[in-house]
């Protein structure tokens, strides 16, 4: 049996009145591949953004890679930010005046140094190796999403988030996009954690489960 | 009072425990320990020094332990340069001995111990006694509390090495030191640099280059000119007062990362990389914080601190004899050690003179002014006094010998109760001295 990579015991997130998560357990294995839907607005981006440690909860427990989260320092948060976690997002948050490479550079300067042969080596890991030194606008979305990809894994994530990264694309760059993780994540073995509104998107993973107004509702598995 | 006349010092002592407990990992308690009994055996060392040794053994003493701390972070730079450029030196088993406690111990001891000396200098030249000691050593007690609570509070990552560390601690050293005029090193070794330069200059002049003045123009004489100018000393001793810093500095800077090629996984890879390279920088920031201590010592030295015991002349007057009479007691006790001014006017002439109790116990009478310098007089600093034009310190035991810049002996006659000194004499030998110095002044060169 695998170790937990994520547990939550009780974890809740409100905003003012708001209570946008729900005391929520959830348990996530090492290296599995889980799926988060629900309708919008149902507490899915306060999870993932929690998990990241982009955010604090308001109460419970909170456990990612054996660190306790609510215990650690901003300092502490930041630190676990650039060494454990890797997000891609829906808009692809990428500097529109730096190009690809630099891009990819960027998230390694923050992280320790930049180096320019793995950064390139990165992108052409995820098909990019001809653009190397275009400037964001210059890419595809799906373009822009691998870039992304390229960008969340330069730093060996243990956990890589993305927050419906595939929402702007059409069926057949998904499927590329999609492939793509799969094939990284057999090399990296990082555990996956995506909030998606497609069916289709969810059933590449192990597990899905089903957020409706910040509690877990029902959860299954996928037979990939 | 102490603590205020110390300021310099105890701020001195507080880095130099800091430097210490950072130099040091792990070893707090030895560190906390053998620093301030260090200090505590300098301070007493200091005081029964100054009870059974003239005044000019302590200090030389205590100068000569800081020359050779200063020496020691030489040797060590130019071991630590020689080092970073690759070449194996094997000083492997003394750093060795750094992290243990006895390395740690002998260390603290020692900063301590001169750190010690210093401050009872400061005092002891004076007017040090025990309870004041003891005061003293009591604030360095709580002074070394404070540093092991902010030592705890500075970053972890703010790391000290050894050769950063004995920069460090030398540096706080030398400028503890530096406000006291004669354990200050910076004003000794730029003289020493400019007489070297001068003799060198000389004797090359002498031997070698030049057979006849007439034949060099005038433009070379200008530049052999600047070698005499008084800045050569100043800037020769500034270049060996800050190279060993500079030099500790540059050998953390070159420093070799660690090879990190074989590391398969880029995210390691860097990460190792930029702990080395941020490690550099911490380690770097020691040795380049101990050059603005140099500097601020160098300042010092410059414009020293010292307050001097400066009374205002006490006017005199003569019996019908011509005799001044000055009583032993009265008002001021003439045999404390300071020095006492008096003004005697008569017929619309007038002279400066002071009375002293010298450390061998003799009391004598002098002029204020000597027999080369303007008469601007005499103050009184540690173990000497000073000629306030010309600025040198003449120690004490030699007041009342005649030459040089010391002040001009009286006759004199030492009675039970006092000292009488005839005024005729007092007159003219002012006068006299007056006019001498007004005339080197005017027809000299
Ligand atoms: N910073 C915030 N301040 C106040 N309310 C917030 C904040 N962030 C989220 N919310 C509220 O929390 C609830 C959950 O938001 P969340 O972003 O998690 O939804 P979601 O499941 O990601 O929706 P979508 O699918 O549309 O992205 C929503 O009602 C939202 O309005
Ligand atoms: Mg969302």
């Amino acid at each position: 049996m695998a170790t937990t990579i994520i547990e939550t015991g009780g974890l809740t997130r409100s905003y003012g009145d708001i209570c946008a998560l729900k005391p929520l357990d959830l348990q996530v294995p090492e290296g599995e591949w889980l799926s988060v839907m629900g309708h919008s607005g149902s507490g899915k981006s306060t999870l993932m953004n929690l998990v990241g440690g982009l955010d604090r909860p308001s109460a419970g427990s909170l456990m990612v890679g054996g660190e306790d989260l609510l215990a650690l320092s901003e300092d502490g948060l930041a630190r676990f930010r650039r060494e454990f976690v890797g997000i891609i997002f829906q808009q692809h948050h990428l500097v529109p005046y730096l190009t690809a490479v630099e891009n990819v550079m960027l998230a390694q300067y923050f992280h320790s140094v930049p180096d320019e042969a793995e950064a390139r080596s990165a992108l052409e890991r995820v098909g990019l190796g001809h653009r190397l030194k275009n400037r964001p606008g210059e890419l595809s979305g799906g373009e822009q999403q691998r870039v992304c990809i390229a960008r969340a894994i330069i730093n060996s994530p243990k956990l890589l988030l993305g927050d419906e990264p595939t929402g702007n694309l059409d069926h057949k760059s998904t499927v590329m996009i999609m492939e793509l993780l799969k094939e990284l994540r057999a090399e990296e073995r990082f555990t996956v954690v995506m909030v998606t509104h497609n069916q289709e998107v969810a059933a590449w993973g192990d597990r899905t489960i089903y957020l409706d107004d910040g509690v877990l509702v029902r959860e299954e598995r996928t037979n990939s | 009072m102490v603590a205020v006349k110390l300021i310099p010092q105890l701020i001195s002592w507080f880095g130099i425990v800091l430097v210490l407990l950072r130099g040091f990992p792990g070893l707090r308690s030895v560190v906390t320990t053998t620093s301030i009994s260090g200090f505590a055996i300098g301070v007493s060392g200091a005081f029964f020094m100054f009870r059974s040794l003239p005044a000019a053994i302590p200090f030389g003493a205590v100068k000569s332990a800081l020359g050779v701390s200063f020496l020691l972070l030489w040797g060590i730079s130019v071991a630590a340069i020689y080092r970073s450029t690759g070449r194996r030196v094997t000083i492997s088993s003394g750093a060795r001995l750094v992290n243990t406690s006895i390395g740690a111990g002998t260390g603290a001891v020692l900063a301590g111990i001169i750190t010690g000396l210093v401050c009872a200098c400061r005092i002891s030249g004076t007017d040090g006694n025990f309870p004041k000691l003891l005061f003293l050593v009591l604030i360095a007690g709580i002074l070394t509390v404070i540093a092991l609570a902010v030592e705890k509070r500075l970053p972890a990552s703010l790391t000290v090495s050894p050769s950063g560390m004995l920069t460090a601690v030398v540096a706080l050293l030398l400028f503890c030191s530096s406000s006291s005029l004669r354990l200050d090193l910076f004003s000794p070794l730029s003289m020493k640099v400019m007489k070297g330069v001068h003799d060198f200059v000389h004797q090359f002049m002498e031997s070698v280059l030049i057979p006849d003045h007439l034949f060099v123009r005038s433009v070379v004489w200008g530049y052999i000119g600047l070698l005499f100018g008084k800045e050569v000393g100043f800037w020769g001793g500034m270049i060996i007062w800050f190279t060993p810093a500079i030099l500790i500095a540059l050998a953390i800077n070159f420093q070799r990362l660690p090879s990190v090629a074989h590391i398969r996984q880029g995210a390691r890879r860097r990460k190792l990389l930029a702990d080395a390279i941020r490690n550099k920088r911490m380690l770097l920031i020691t040795p380049l914080f101990s050059l603005a201590i140099f500097a601020a010592a160098a300042y010092q030295s410059s414009f020293p601190s010292v307050e001097y015991w400066d009374p205002k002349p006490e006017p005199v007057t003569a019996s019908p004899s011509g005799e001044i009479f000055i009583p032993k007691k009265g008002e001021i006790n003439l045999e404390d050690g300071k020095l006492h001014k008096y003004l005697f006017k008569q017929e619309g002439k007038e002279a400066r003179f002071f009375v002293l109790l010298s450390p061998a116990g003799q009391l004598t009478v002098d002029l204020d002014a000597c027999a080369i310098c303007k008469p601007d007089g005499y103050g009184q600093a540690e173990g000497s006094v000073i000629c306030y034009y010309c600025k040198t310190l003449i120690p004490l035991d030699t007041v009342g010998k005649p030459g040089g810049c010391n002040p001009v002996p009286i006759q004199f006659t030492e009675k039970a109760d006092g000292v009488a000194i005839d005024g005729m004499t007092l007159l003219n030998a002012w006068s006299s001295t007056v006019r001498a110095t007004a005339r080197v002044k005017e027809g000299g060169k």
